[in-house]
């Protein structure tokens, strides 16, 4: 079987900017992404939306179209509905195709898993009804499904940015509920003269604002101590701001408090992984060029720290270059010629990127429970109650804890409580999550059926369906 | 109440859920057909068999695992919708008995 010059896998702002790139440079590459179009999260049905009108979504979305298109028309091998489930540092891919399991090989592997959003731990997330603000984007631009009277709780500019897109689609929009604390505005202020160095961003994120504002849409600002009303389904959101309790009616609730890496691939992978204590979040460890502790293995976009869907176009391109200058392809000089006016448009974006990150930076009141009851672990139930309890019986760190209450071991792999059992562990222990460490992952990432296994090809560079 | 922003031209298909026909577009996931429809319980949790619903809607959080044409496990934010097709909540707590159904 023929390896590829380079396998990419996630076919978002990143994967097909490095995508494009490499084909452009006439390497033998491979796009495995798990949907059927190209876009990953951000651009999602971009250049096919369903919606009678997808200018509501804003230019930023609309730009996507361009990309997924040229991506589609650059030669790259594009295999999409396949969903990856084990990546060797031999270069060795597995991943779930039509109902098969598939292979391929590969000389350089570039991992471009996005984001996902960060799980809000407060009572009754666990209710019918309760979904993040990402859930909604996602319905909206790949169904066109939106929900009438809806509460969005949180922090952030993508909260900001779906609720503007309801109203603008005129969906009925129960509350904003705004937890950014009021100390985070005086946090934020000695970042915000750098940051007006991005002041298209800024126009953006403002605009955003002011737009919900004059929608009239009920809005409540500095709100703490929120929780999910409901027996069996959600009915509502009850919270208190400015000293005063509220509730709000609504069978549907978006959180949102960020987003962070999706770390289950490299984390498989046993590459170096740090902890951000800015973001609150781990992230892959990688150089200037996106590579990282394994030389052949390279992370770009907001896999490797968030950086936003225009930071991700520009990292795709950097590590593309890095990879064709180590297979030779270009010389080291003509690398760093390339990679110049992205690596400078990066550390332009620093300065915005620090002044969000600060005044959105999540509260730990949302990030960790409080409340002994409430779920941390979904899939196998584990409350706070729970882990607390396994803690003092021994359990000091992540893969003690999971041995002991089975916490992370459901079918999501620790997806969803990952982040939250370390910041746990961190608090109970008085040390940062450094010391605490993370799930140890393994393959397969995802559900298989031994059937599936069964079936078995491979997929060989130059040969390609 | 989840809605859909389309018009109502264009290609149906229609799926069993819990029993109930449900029309939706084609190529919509099953999660949003389900959710259109006011099915949004999509799985009993596994100890406790609460109800649970789809959360992050991006396949990463494996709340909306449903049944589908008898296959338990099934991600309903990620698989497609097919003429025909039969969605069931999933039942599967820690006293189920395992069966050969769907193999």
């Amino acid at each position: 079987m023929k390896a590829f010059d380079c396998a990419i896998i996630g076919a978002g702002p990143a994967g097909m900017s490095a995508a494009i790139e490499l084909a452009q440079a006439g390497a033998d590459v491979v796009v495995l992404d798990r949907a059927d179009r190209a876009g990953g999260q951000i651009y999602r049905s971009a250049a096919d939306s369903p919606l009678p009108d997808a200018a509501h979504l804003g230019p930023d979305y609309a730009a996507g179209a361009d990309l997924i298109i040229r991506f589609e028309q650059s030669g790259a091998t594009h295999l999409a509905g396949a969903d990856v489930w084990h990546l060797g540092d031999d270069g060795r891919i597995l991943f779930s195709y039509q109902g098969e399991t598939r292979e391929v090989h590969c000389r350089e592997m570039l991992l471009c898993p996005g984001a996902m959003e960060r799980p809000m731990p407060i009572p009754g997330w666990t209710l019918p009804g309760v979904m993040t603000a990402g859930a909604a984007q996602v319905m909206l631009k790949s169904d066109a499904v939106v929900a009438d009277g809806a509460v969005f709780a949180g922090s952030g500019p993508l909260l900001y940015l779906i609720v503007a897109q309801y109203l603008r689609l005129g969906v009925q929009v129960a509350a904003l509920v705004d937890t950014t604390p009021r100390q985070h505005f005086f946090d934020a202020a000695p970042l915000m003269p750098r940051a007006l160095q991005q002041l298209g961003n800024l126009r953006k994120g403002l605009s955003l604002l002011r737009e919900i504002r004059a929608s009239g849409v009920a809005t409540y600002r500095y709100a703490e101590n929120l929780e999910v009303i409901g027996d069996d389904r959600a009915t509502g959101l009850r919270f208190s701001a400015s000293g005063q309790q509220h509730e709000v009616s609504a069978d549907t609730v978006f959180l949102h408090h960020g987003v962070q890496p999706n770390l289950n691939m490299s984390r498989a992978m046993g590459l170096a992984h740090h902890w951000n204590s800015t973001q609150m979040c781990w992230q892959v460890t990688v150089d200037a060029f996106g590579q990282s502790s394994v030389p052949h293995v390279s992370v770009g976009g907001d896999g490797a720290g968030i950086i936003g869907a225009d930071g991700a176009r520009a990292a795709g391109r950097v590590a593309a270059q890095n990879i064709l200058f180590r297979l030779g392809r270009i010389s080291q000089a003509d690398r760093d010629q390339s990679v110049r006016a992205d690596l400078n448009d990066l550390s332009a974006l620093k300065p915005f990127r620090r002044f969000i990150d600060c005044l959105y930076r999540p509260t730990e009141a949302l990030r960790l429970p409080r409340d002994a009851e409430t779920q941390v672990c979904r899939c196998e139930e584990q409350s706070l109650g729970d882990l607390r309890k396994g803690f003092e019986q021994g359990a000091r760190d992540p893969n003690a804890l999971k041995s002991l209450t089975r916490c992370g071991m459901g079918p999501c792999q620790g997806r969803q409580c990952g982040h939250v059992v370390a910041g746990l562990l961190a608090q109970w222990r008085a040390e940062s999550p450094e010391e605490v460490g993370y799930y140890r992952l393994r393959s397969p990432q995802r559900l298989l059926t031994l059937d599936e296994l069964g079936r078995y090809g491979s997929v060989s560079a130059g040969a390609a369906e | 109440m989840f809605r859909s922003l389309q018009d109502d031209d264009h290609d149906l298909v229609t799926l069993i859920v819990n029993d109930q026909p449900v029309n939706a577009r084609k190529g919509q996931s099953v999660w949003s057909a389900m959710a259109v429809a006011s099915q949004v319980v999509t799985r009993k949790a596994a100890l406790s068999g609460e109800e649970r619903s789809a959360y992050c809607a991006m396949g990463v959080c494996f709340e909306c695992m449903v049944e589908i044409d008898g296959l338990p496990n099934q991600q309903a934010c990620l698989r497609r919708v097919a003429d025909g097709m039969s969605v069931a909540t999933q039942d599967i707590t820690e006293n189920s008995e395992a069966t050969d159904e769907g193999l």
